[in-house]
């Protein structure tokens, strides 16, 4: 019966960013969801749950507006939500996130597992959930598109660019997960009623014992824009003639 | 003027997954076939669809007449034919039943169908009686505990697929409509029969057929409401289904906005996209201010009867207004598709036959003129 917290990060939904003219991004109108590898970290541990008991803890971190993303979480299957929550939080690097997600996690209780989705839906840096692992002190499997749940820990295919890696842990692990790990429900209508009923826990920085150092900010965004992309449309008189025209647009 | 909670938010993203992941895959499969959408009916069933805007008592998601109406929307923005299958049953087969049922009878009927494992179905029509619904020729004759009904329904959607039919009969043809009484109908009830299938020119995943009462003996216990009271059920069910069909063609006039826009920006002529042209720029400023407008009449009507107020007239105006613009809407999107509109199979071309029943079902626009101006000037 295992206890598992699962990591979530509440993103822009890409669909509705609007490019200006000279490249810059329109967030004016964007709405925010679950992180896309979130939604099957929250899945997965939501389906271990149901096939063995235990608990889901879901975690977050973010602004103050990522206290919108409780219900959707909660309509998902997880059975609480401890949510970081603070304004120096709107946008902190990868290790003030790991750093606010442990001391998160560490109100939560005894886990044995800690799910996380492989890299978010915005910045896909891949670091936020091996740093969890790190300063947890668990080991930490990542890349993971199967997982298996034994009575005393998992069993986690890896897949790589050269293979598929069968990894064993003992709990207490931390594991990222991909996409194709499973198909995220679609939240009934009676999930999404339920969720407001489910408890949700909410903790500043103050609270989380974060000092200003540690909030500091290691990175700065410079300045964010879409990429451009110009096309060529190569013609030519016949097929050979159209390779060598796109060989020669390509070098 | 409108925000939404988080759960009618959430409600519209659970709608707006299934219809991507169970309706877009088939949408024009079962239009071309006229073939019933099995699994997105099993789905919306297991979703908690079937029963968005009943109490948990009754077996349903406990969620308000908005959310239903988005999720109808929704649903009907990729399938009208499974918007409609949604409609007909969440409005007409059971909302009678939990507004105007025994508690006995909603405890028996409800927790079933809010559930979806059994399909409703909701019969007015007759062939001679359509917008006259007083002149109903079906009757119902009472004997000892039982009525027996006897009659022919048509055009009534779900026909085929029904287990619970809301039938209206002549209990006295000599009071006209004051002798109209409804009654539950089990599909299980011997003489009960399927007639024949419609062929429709759109919304052809859903199916409409005949219903036919031969010597049917209904317990009077299913009678719903009084004696007498039938065209009141009729009439006030209809007024909250006007809704459901307003969704429905607010569903239909956002896929024409959208399926026009995604072409125009596609569509290359004369070296640029046809979007770059002011002439076509103007239609799409224009369908889009008119499904906003539209947006804002239905959900309005819908908020109110959530807010327990008067709704006739605004759902009457609603429904008028979305069915005529998912008409007008879903024309100008096969004119801006240019040939490729008119050829059987792309979007745009489903969408103008299936939007053409939103203005007639449920009441006609003229029939919903007469409601508005009758509402104007008492």
């Amino acid at each position: 019966m295992p206890n598992i917290i699962t990591c979530y990060k509440w993103v822009v939904d890409e669909a509705d960013i609007k490019v200006e003219g000279n490249g810059a991004l329109n967030f004016e109108r964007a709405g925010r969801k679950i992180s896309e590898y979130d939604r099957n970290a929250i899945e997965a541990s939501v389906q271990i749950v149901e096939a063995n008991g235990g608990s889901v803890t879901a975690v977050s971190l973010g602004g103050p507006e990522v206290k919108n993303s409780a219900k959707d979480c909660l309509s998902r299957g997880p059975d609480r939500a401890i949510l970081a929550l603070d304004a120096a939080f709107a946008d902190t690097d990868a290790v003030t996130t790991a750093l606010g997600l442990v001391r998160a996690i560490g109100t939560a209780g005894a886990y044995d597992l800690v799910l996380c989705g492989e890299g978010s839906g915005d910045v896909y840096g891949q670091q936020v959930g091996p740093r969890v692992a790190e300063l947890l002190g668990i080991p930490s499997i990542t890349f993971v598109n199967k997982l298996t749940v034994t009575a005393t820990g998992v069993v986690a295919e890896r897949k790589l660019e050269d293979g598929v890696e069968v990894v064993e842990a003992d709990f207490p692990v931390l594991v990222t997960v991909l996409p194709d790990l499973n198909k995220p429900r679609i939240p009934g209508l009676k999930q999404v009623m339920g969720a407001a009923k489910k408890p949700v826990t909410v903790l500043d920085a103050a609270a989380l014992g974060l000092t200003e150092a540690e909030l500091g900010a290691r990175a700065e965004a410079r300045g964010v824009k879409a990429p451009a992309s110009n096309r060529k449309q190569v013609k030519a008189e016949s097929v050979t003639a159209l390779a060598e025209a796109i060989a020669a647009a390509l070098r | 003027m409108f925000t939404l909670t988080e759960e009618q938010e959430l409600i519209r993203n659970t709608a707006r997954e299934f219809a991507a992941q169970y309706c877009a895959p088939i949408a024009a499969e079962i239009d071309d076939e006229a073939k019933w959408p099995e699994e997105s009916v099993a789905a919306m069933a297991e979703l908690g669809l079937m029963g968005v805007p009943y109490p948990d008592k009754y077996g349903g998601a406990g969620a308000d007449y908005l959310s239903y109406t988005i999720a109808v929307e929704e649903i009907s923005r990729v399938c009208a034919s499974t918007g409609v299958i949604l409609s007909a049953h969440v409005s007409l087969a059971c909302w009678p039943i939990y507004n105007f049922g025994t508690e006995e009878q909603k405890l028996r009927y409800l927790p079933d169908m809010t559930s979806g494992a059994k399909l409703g179905a909701f019969c007015l029509t007759e062939a001679g009686a359509g917008t006259d619904a007083g002149s109903q020729t079906t009757t119902a004759v009472l004997d000892g505990d039982c009525y027996v009904l006897n009659g022919s329904k048509v055009f009534i959607t779900n026909g085929d697929k029904a287990d619970v039919f809301i039938v209206f009969a002549m209990t006295d043809k000599s009071k006209g409509t004051k002798g109209i009484s409804a009654f539950i109908v089990e599909k299980a009830f011997a003489g009960v029969a399927v007639g024949k299938h419609e062929r429709k020119m759109g919304i052809r995943g859903a199916h409409t057929t005949e219903i036919l009462l031969k010597d049917v003996r209904v317990p009077a216990a299913n009678r719903l409401g009084k004696e007498g009271d039938g065209f009141k059920v009729a009439m006030a069910t209809l007024d909250g289904g006007r809704i459901g069909i307003a969704a429905q063609a607010l569903g239909i006039a956002q896929a024409a906005l959208d399926e026009s826009v995604r072409w125009a920006k596609e569509r290359q002529q004369f070296g640029k996209p046809i979007a770059a042209n002011q002439g076509l720029q103007f239609m799409i400023a224009d369908m889009a201010t008119q499904v906003q407008a539209a947006r804002h009449l239905v959900y309005h009507a819908a908020t109110l009867k959530d807010e327990g107020k008067p709704y006739s007239k605004e759902a009457s105006m609603a429904k008028l207004f979305a069915a005529e613009t998912a008409m007008q809407q879903s024309v100008k999107a096969v004119q801006i598709h240019g040939g490729y509109g008119y050829i059987k199979g792309t979007t745009a071309e489903r969408l103008m036959r299936d939007a053409k029943i939103t203005e007639i079902y449920e009441g006609t626009s003229e029939v919903q003129r007469m409601v508005i101006a009758a509402n104007c000037l008492k």
